[in-house]
């Protein structure tokens, strides 16, 4: 997957690049508008991350730009402005998707997994996990064709879990995810664990979930190869 | 009671005063003029008789008589000369009671001592003053009714005059002062008048408001770019965090430290989020086209709060008995203002504590959602200022961004022009009162 990522800051942009490296994207940056619809002009890229608020030209004609030159690509809006207007207009000119800053790294990989899925009927087959699979399009977790009945919210924490596999995710990450701006603020409170304790339940009465680690004073992960 | 009412009846009480006065005082008044211009005819009367002696000697009158008298034919005057031997400095005017067959009459009596020839005379000029008495009674009561006459007259021209005056305050009070929304966003039109003191009182309560909205823009402009600028080095350090999270050369320890600085970082960022949600409040950058039902966003607030429902063992108990359709709101924003109530309800409530949900219809078609919890409530002296940006109704509870969930609560509530009423008892309580007004219910 090429991902072009058009920001100006660039201590962000080193941060984003250095992740997205590190899950296996080939990443581009460009730090002016110019310069970023200059390298669509030469290259395909299957992802854009774009920043709005360019220092040389408004990011949402930056958007309808880079549409024209690379229609195929899948379209972040990356902002720090927020304002509703924005996000409507931005979703209306073809943005796939949109990021207010500061953004979890995580959440943006998990957005682009999503879109890729979508848009590009990518990871669409069943995922194994063990003794289980998992169908992230359908939402069904299954052992030997056998379907384990999870809550919407167990199932998104076993999901983003298992996206960021062999990674630790912390119970703030965690329910930042779930919960979104209502996650809650007292993080030493137990929600996370509750889950977790109920999503083991649930599957262990199936087969093995030891996949499904606890790191002792950080959070969970899964471990998978 | 209103200013033109006191004027006028102030202007009314001393006018009556001013003619009463004047009535009392006419007979006196009367009196007094009457015997002045009767002492000063007889002193005419008596320059005339004195003329006539010198010229044609006091025989004239005596005609070979002792003395001399003579009546009008009403007795209304009399002249009278007669020798005297008293001194000669006899020259009074007196008020006398003479008897003039069988009538008592009110003489005012002129006498003088002169000489004639080498006799001395005593002289004496009268005149009845009973006629002036007669007029006294109707002079008075004319008077009295001319003068409530020309009280009713200048009092209906008082009144039409001085609302013309005051027109101008009337409309600086309803114009400027009455129905203004805080933080006065629309413009002020000057008032039209030529009174001085209203075109002052006019353009300095102009320029308060000025003062006020300006101040107010500026604190909400930096509002605005503060959080906005703060957003992306917050960014940037979670994303720094978040990529040395998972380097495998940190040890748990530093991964510990991790954890607390991200949680930090989280705190900061929420301050940020619900200043610059205020901001945006204030700024009015949400549209309020949106209906929803309250059944629904109450069901929707449990589903999402569950969780903590559970962990502190409190059970809520929704009482959304009819089902109200809102309009003309903000669906996000409803929703974010019950919901941080609803989260109060719970972040202040006792273990095993309920929550009690109602609504209520009045009879203007108003409707009232009142949120009631069994928790610590909120002392007296903290009511007031429990809406205030970063008070919290407990101070050791360390905790992010909720030193503006009411404040944010508050804004959105002004937004859509709700009220909101608090009652609370510490130990036992707090209660929350929305009111929707009638033109938000569908």
């Amino acid at each position: 997957m090429k991902v072009l990522l058009i920001e100006d800051e660039k201590t962000l942009a080193y941060e984003i690049e250095a992740f997205l490296k590190k899950a296996f994207y080939i990443c581009d940056m460009a730090h002016t508008a110019r310069k970023g619809l200059e390298m669509l002009g030469v290259n395909p890229y299957d992802f854009i991350l774009l920043d709005l608020g360019l220092p040389d030209l408004d990011g949402l004609k930056v958007l309808q730009e880079a549409k024209k030159l690379n229609p195929d690509a899948a379209y972040i809006i990356l902002t720090a402005r927020g304002n509703i207007e924005d996000r409507i207009i931005g979703l209306d000119l073809g943005a796939d998707d949109y990021l207010p800053k500061p953004f979890s790294l995580l959440e943006l990989q998990s957005r682009m997994q999503a879109i890729s899925r979508r848009k590009f009927n990518l990871n669409t087959q069943e995922i194994a996990l063990g003794e289980f699979s998992i169908d992230l399009q359908k939402r069904i977790v299954s052992h030997s064709k056998q379907e384990v009945e999870l809550t919407r919210k167990e199932f998104d924490l076993l999901s983003y879990l298992l996206l960021h596999k062999n990674r630790v995710l912390t119970r703030m990450q965690l329910s930042e995810h779930i919960w979104g701006s209502f996650a809650d603020d007292d993080y030493d409170s137990n929600y996370i664990d509750v889950h977790i304790k109920n999503i083991r339940k649930k599957l262990s009465s199936f087969g093995s979930v030891e996949w499904l680690e606890t790191v002792r004073g950080v959070g969970y992960k899964i471990r998978k190869h | 009671m209103k200013l033109i009412s006191k004027l006028t009846l102030f202007v009314t009480l001393s006018k009556l005063v001013v003619v009463l006065l004047f009535v009392f005082a006419l007979p006196y008044l009367i009196g007094g003029i009457a015997r002045d211009y009767t002492d000063s005819y007889l002193r005419q009367q008596k320059e005339k008789v004195l003329e006539i002696v010198a010229k044609n000697g006091v025989n004239t009158y005596l005609q070979g008589k002792d003395s001399y008298g003579s009546y009008t034919m009403l007795m209304e005057e009399y002249i009278s000369l007669e020798p005297t031997e008293k001194g000669f400095n006899i020259d009074t005017i007196y008020t006398d009671e003479r008897i003039i067959e069988e009538d008592t009459l009110s003489y005012r009596v002129l006498t003088h001592a002169f000489l004639a020839g080498d006799k001395k005379y005593l002289m004496e000029v009268g005149k009845t003053i009973a006629t002036i008495d007669q007029y006294n009674r109707p002079l008075q009561k004319i008077a009295t009714y001319v003068l409530l006459g020309l009280i009713l007259f200048t009092l209906i021209i008082d009144l039409f005059y001085t609302r013309f005056l005051l027109r101008p305050l009337g409309r600086i009070i309803r114009t400027k002062i009455s129905n203004r929304k805080f933080p006065f966003n629309e413009n002020s039109v000057p008032i039209k008048t030529t009174t001085t003191d209203f075109i002052f009182l006019d353009t300095s309560l102009i320029n308060l408001m000025q003062q006020i909205h300006e101040a107010f823009e500026k604190e909400r402009e930096f509002t605005a770019n503060a959080s906005h600028e703060l957003m992306t080095p917050i960014g940037i350090l979670q994303n720094k965090i978040e990529n040395l999270m998972d380097e495998p050369e940190v040890g748990q320890m530093v991964q510990e430290r991790l954890i607390g600085m991200h949680r930090t970082l989280n705190r900061l960022k929420r301050i940020v989020h619900s200043l610059l949600l205020i901001s945006r409040i204030d700024n009015d950058q949400f549209s309020k086209n949106e209906a929803v039902s309250l059944r629904e966003l109450f069901g929707d607030i449990e589903e999402e709060i569950s969780h903590r429902l559970t962990e502190r063992e409190i059970t809520m108990q929704l009482n959304i008995s009819e089902d109200v359709v809102l309009k003309g709101i903000n669906r996000d924003l409803i929703f974010q203002m019950m919901y941080n109530l609803v989260n109060n309800a719970i972040r202040y409530n006792k273990p095993n504590g309920n929550i009690v949900i109602s609504d209520k219809i009045s009879s203007d078609g108003s409707c009232g959602i009142t949120i009631s919890d069994s928790g610590i409530g909120i002392p007296e002296e903290d009511i007031s200022t429990i809406f205030n940006r970063f008070k919290k109704a407990n101070k050791s509870e360390e905790s992010g961004g909720y030193g503006l969930g009411l404040s944010i609560v508050k804004s959105i509530a002004d937004y859509h022009g709700l009220t909101i009423e608090l009652s609370s008892e510490v130990n036992s309580g707090t209660e929350f009162i929305i009111s929707f007004p009638c033109n938000l219910i569908q």
